[in-house]
């Protein structure tokens, strides 16, 4: 398909060019809709890159601690439920698809469709905050914090070996960056369910819905990673 | 009449510039994104797969990636400069893991002017050490005879 596309873009943004023709979302420094929306896309997937270099950070500390120390990986991974983790996976897939289906009825003019789905999406992630809420609280009432808050009570008082502090603090990290980001697109999945509503994106402009589903990708891609990691191996 | 060629052209650059991503494609890859998650589920808690657990871990949530990538993000279908950008990324995260580990695994190595790498050396010291205990002390180390006649085989046999 897109051996097809591609060329075909190329000559007809060049006949643009000569039009006096600009819809409202049209910066005067682009030649067209199309221009603008590609240059829109590489920033978003430049900016992505970098966010998967953030996160190579800390998934490059989680590697080096567990060549380390591989028992102790496998040791704390029993205080992390894989139940959950599995549930908060399921829902991050689950939004994943939302927003992929948003983008495909902006782009057929399915207003209706677009709000729905973009509601769908921002429950989803809400639904996987308040299970982090729950794991996470959990964890705290039982001492299980990052470096110095790591101190287990009661039962969990078996896991205090060490490294387990290292584990917690990679865990809690990385789980807490990515929780992080999951926050920063409920604010932009909000804004951009108020904007559905009042009817701004269509199949002319939906660039704003196309880069939030990109970034609400990444995050999913981050928890894919993140899920097998931690509480299963 | 230019303006009526204009709104068509324009209609036509549309189509031809974005890919619509049909539903059907997207639900397979959604119900295929389950189906692996359920898989990786089953594999890490209830088959006891050995040495091959974390590769078999890492395969599957490298496919579903892919999968997100290439469908979700649209990267199949998208301008070829993404997909440059993206493999780039994806190359310096490699040679970053790559190269780290080539430190922390091999640390101390390169100074180490003996013939033996230096977990090598200290193994083999820590079996002298254990021998020499039970030398010392047989009662003790009667219950694991058999583990020190092993580890001290292996130090008669790379020790020169």
């Amino acid at each position: 398909m897109s051996t097809t596309t591609a060329p075909a873009t190329a000559p007809e943004a060049e006949g643009h060019a000569g039009h006096d023709h600009h819809p409202p979302h049209l910066k005067h420094y682009f030649v067209s809709s199309d221009q603008q929306f590609d240059a829109s896309k590489m920033g978003m997937w430049l900016f992505l890159l970098t966010e998967v270099l953030l996160f190579s950070g800390m998934f490059v500390a989680y590697i080096v601690y567990r060549a380390w120390h591989p028992e102790v990986f496998v040791k704390m991974s029993e205080l992390l439920n894989p139940f959950w983790g599995g549930f908060n996976t399921l829902v991050l897939l689950g939004s994943s698809f939302s927003v992929a289906l948003a983008i495909h009825y902006a782009q057929k003019n399915d207003n209706k469709k677009l709000v729905m789905n973009l509601a769908i999406t921002l429950f989803c992630a809400g639904i996987f905050m308040v299970v982090k809420y729950i794991e996470y609280t959990d964890k705290f009432s039982h001492g299980i914090g990052m470096g110095e808050f790591f101190d287990p009570t009661g039962s969990y008082a078996q896991y205090a070996i060490p490294y387990a502090k290292q584990f917690f603090s990679i865990y809690f990290v990385m789980t807490g960056i990515h929780g992080f980001h999951v926050v920063i697109g409920m604010g932009i999945f909000t804004w951009l369910l108020i904007r559905a509503r009042k009817g701004h994106f269509n199949s002319e402009y939906y660039t704003p819905v196309e880069l939030a589903g990109l970034y609400w990708h990444l995050v999913d891609i981050i928890w894919i990673f993140l899920f097998p990691l931690l509480y299963l191996i | 009449m230019a303006h009526a060629a204009h709104t068509d052209a324009h209609h036509g650059d549309e189509h031809h510039g974005h890919h619509i991503i049909p539903f059907s494609l997207l639900a397979k890859v959604f119900g295929a994104l389950v189906f692996l998650t359920g898989l990786t589920y089953v594999t890490a808690v209830y088959i006891p797969l050995g040495p091959l657990e974390v590769p078999i871990a890492i395969a599957i949530a490298c496919t579903k990636a892919g999968l997100v990538v290439f469908v979700f993000m649209g990267l199949k279908w998208d301008n070829k400069v993404n997909l440059l950008a993206f493999s780039i990324c994806t190359i310096i995260v490699l040679v970053f893991i790559s190269i780290t580990l080539l430190d922390t695994e091999y640390r101390g190595d390169f100074g180490n002017v003996d013939e033996l790498p230096l977990d090598d050396r200290e193994r083999i010291e820590q079996a002298i050490r254990d021998r020499e205990e039970a030398l010392n002390n047989p009662a003790a180390a009667a219950a694991d005879t058999t583990a020190i006649e092993t580890t001290t085989a292996d130090t008669t046999a790379t020790t020169p």
